[in-house]
């Protein structure tokens, strides 16, 4: 195990940012932390990694206790903060230099290091530029580079696609697959399903400071009662031809989305099918069908009642 | 030494700070050496009752009471340290001289050559320093060959009259030099305070920025090596500064600085630095908004020059403004450059408080920097 959190409390005054939170991690994975914002995300890393002070709880990486003069510990650790955190008074290449040189002393190495770091992210046409040059997408590739250009085994990454565009943003999440296979271990929070639905080999699910769920997103999906949802979009039904929808077989729940009616299954056998002749048999209109296999969306609104949407 | 560097790399980025003030004070004391004999020293000197107890009486002696009587109201007094100190106590004499009987074989060695006891009461009695400093200064210049030029001197000392003070043909009276020694090195004062602050401050609040901090703080990097690179570098950026204004005095008139008593400049320079250096360092500590410290750079630094006496001088201001100046260690600082320092040992306690103002600065930064971390 790489990183453990065991019942992590930590306040901000009357506010409880986190909760007995649990978090374990393994070598080698990306583990998502997916939870939407104010949910205590970048409060965890902060703990884990003794920025903050915490009321309770234990935090062990690499086997052992965290703390903050635990310098051989840091040493394997990289973090992208969230927000963009690089001098506005120093080139694009004097950043990554900096900051690679709180970790390596090693002159030689370091300019190795930092090319690479440069060339990872892209930055390589842009190394006299100042930050403030950058474009915002461009400025969060050199906070990565920052992050990690001392080849870290450890490596947090929070939030690094916020407000980021397309491109840039496929780029880092490129890039963190990578870095993935090339050996270090990765935390991703994001409080984007899709995000962490490609990238994560296991989610944390986050809400209100507490760890709700974790696993795999296929653990996840059969951890709850909806297996399977049906979109149709009919050109009328009656009220009571929808309420005798609701009492087919399997059927949990529908509801009307505008012309939309999602109707929500728990896991069964042939259940489509089941439908199908349940419309035939009413000759029933529809321009549109199609089945949905549940998404992580579904997971957190079942958990929290609530959706997690951008 | 990455830390350091960057340090210095930051510091050199806001170059223009440093050299914007560099140039304007360098324009101003070259205009200022041109035409400084017209000091206002000779206009706002009053007269005052002094006391000479001549143990000397030798050529040079009678030559510095003489001048002395042109300028003062001679005073009857008696001899012996503590009497002379309760003569001054009653008022009996705004201040005393006593002068040795080796008195011109001191000031042919340029060493201390006399003892004034003064009435610190009365802040105008430092100007009576200044006669004396000024005589001393003519009569070293003077001497050839085992021999005063007392009617060269007295020629000289006329402030209507502009003489050939060093060989080299150079014009300016010794007021002319006296006093633009003490307006530079008050207006070095002024602008050391002010690049110190400004430069040291914006450079800091980068290294202090909570973002970029906090990925210090999850480095690898020692807090012990991180500060000890940082003050290293700022005492770096500092001596460059302190260092260029002192060369450049070397530069300007060098050639006067056998004449006068140079080190002590230099070293009450240095002290002043110190203690801004520690006032830059609890500045730091409270604030890192740029804009703030901007803001602090140019009032703190013109507001408390401007009543310790650099920009009038100290005579002029009231008692009040220098009863608040005394809080600030620039205070001592031109108190020291207006003596016209004769030796260290009259300076002791000046130079004193600077340092112990900057003891008291570090003490509470370093009080702050406690609270600021806890929060
Ligand atoms: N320094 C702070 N002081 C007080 N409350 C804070 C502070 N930092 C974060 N919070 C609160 O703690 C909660 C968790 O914040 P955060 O960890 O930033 O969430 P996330 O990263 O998941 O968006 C939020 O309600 C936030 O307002
Ligand atoms: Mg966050």
């Amino acid at each position: 195990m790489v990183v453990k959190v065991r019942n992590l409390v930590k306040r901000y005054k009357e506010l409880i940012a986190l909760d007995h939170f649990n978090m374990e991690v393994e070598e080698g994975e990306i583990l998502g932390l997916l939870g939407p914002n104010g949910c205590g995300k970048t409060t965890a890393i902060n703990c884990i990694l003794s920025l903050l002070s915490f009321d309770k709880g234990e935090v062990e990486v690499f086997g052992r206790k965290m703390t903050p003069d635990a310098y051989d510990i840091k040493q394997k650790i990289g973090l992208v903060p969230q927000e963009v955190s690089v001098f506005e008074n120093l080139t694009v290449r004097e950043n990554v230099d900096y900051f690679c040189g709180l970790y390596v002393d090693d002159k030689h190495l370091r300019r190795r290091y930092v090319d690479e770091a440069i060339e990872f992210v892209g930055l390589k046409d842009y190394v006299k530029f100042y930050p403030k040059k950058l474009s915002g997408g461009l400025k969060r590739r050199l906070n990565i580079a920052c992050g990690i250009a001392h080849k870290p085994k450890l490596i947090f990454l929070d939030e690094p696609t916020v407000a980021v565009d397309a491109q840039s943003r496929n780029f880092i999440l490129n890039g963190i697959k990578e870095l993935n296979k090339e050996g270090s271990t990765i935390i991703y929070t994001t409080h984007y399903l899709e995000e962490a639905e490609m990238l994560c080999k296991r989610i944390v699910i986050m809400d209100n400071g507490k760890d709700l769920v974790s696993g795999s997103k296929e653990e996840l999906k059969a951890m709850i009662t909806t297996s399977e949802k049906v979109v149709v979009s009919f050109t009328s039904i009656s009220d009571e031809e929808l309420s005798e929808m609701k009492g087919l077989p399997h059927v949990i729940d529908i509801e009307r989305d505008g012309e939309e009616y999602i109707i929500k299954f728990e896991s069964g056998i042939n259940n489509l099918t089941k439908l199908l002749e349940f419309i035939k048999e009413k000759e029933l209109i529809y321009t549109k069908l199609h089945s949905q296999l549940p998404t992580l969306n579904d997971v957190f609104l079942e958990l929290t009642g609530k959706e997690l949407r951008d | 030494m990455t830390v350091y560097r960057y340090f210095i790399k930051i510091a050199l980025r806001n170059k223009w700070t440093i050299i914007a003030y560099t140039i304007i004070f360098f324009i101003l004391s070259i205009i200022n050496s041109s035409n400084s004999t017209q000091g206002e020293a000779s206009f706002i000197e009053t007269k005052l009752d002094i006391g000479i107890v001549d143990n000397s009486n030798s050529q040079l002696s009678n030559g510095l009471k003489e001048y002395l009587e042109d300028k003062n109201n001679i005073v009857e007094v008696g001899p012996g340290e503590e009497a002379i100190r309760e003569q001054i106590f009653l008022e009996i004499a705004d201040a005393i001289i006593v002068i040795p009987e080796d008195f011109e074989e001191r000031v042919i060695n340029k060493e201390k050559a006399l003892e004034v006891y003064r009435d610190d009461r009365r802040a105008e009695s430092i100007q009576i320093q200044n006669q004396i400093n000024k005589f001393l200064l003519f009569a070293n210049a003077t001497y050839e060959v085992g021999k005063f030029d007392l009617e060269g001197m007295k020629a000289a000392l006329d402030e209507k009259i502009h003489v050939q003070l060093i060989k080299e043909g150079h014009k300016g009276t010794g007021e002319g030099i006296g006093e633009w020694f003490r307006y530079y090195f008050n207006f070095t004062g002024y602008v050391i305070m002010a690049i110190y602050i400004a430069v040291l401050g914006l450079v800091m609040a980068d290294f202090t920025d909570p973002n970029i901090k906090n990925r210090r703080m999850i480095s690898s990097k020692r807090f012990l090596d991180f500060n000890r690179e940082i003050y290293l570098g700022q005492l770096s950026v500092a001596s460059v500064i302190t260092l260029i204004f002192i060369l450049g005095c070397v530069l300007i008139k060098g050639k006067y600085i056998g004449v006068i008593n140079f080190h002590i400049y230099v070293i009450n320079t240095l002290a002043l630095s110190f203690a801004i250096l520690c006032l830059t360092y609890l500045i730091n500590n409270v604030t890192r908004s740029k804009f703030v410290i901007n803001g602090i750079s140019t009032v703190l630094s013109l507001g408390t020059s401007f009543i310790s006496g650099v920009m009038v001088p100290q005579e002029l201001l009231g008692d009040r403004v220098l009863t608040i100046a005394k809080f600030f260690p620039t205070y001592y600082f031109v108190r020291i450059n207006d003596m016209g320092p004769i030796s260290l040992l009259d300076v002791r306690f000046e130079i004193l408080m600077q340092i112990l103002f900057g003891i008291a600065f570090l003490l509470m930064g370093l009080y702050f920097s406690k609270t600021t971390q806890r929060a």
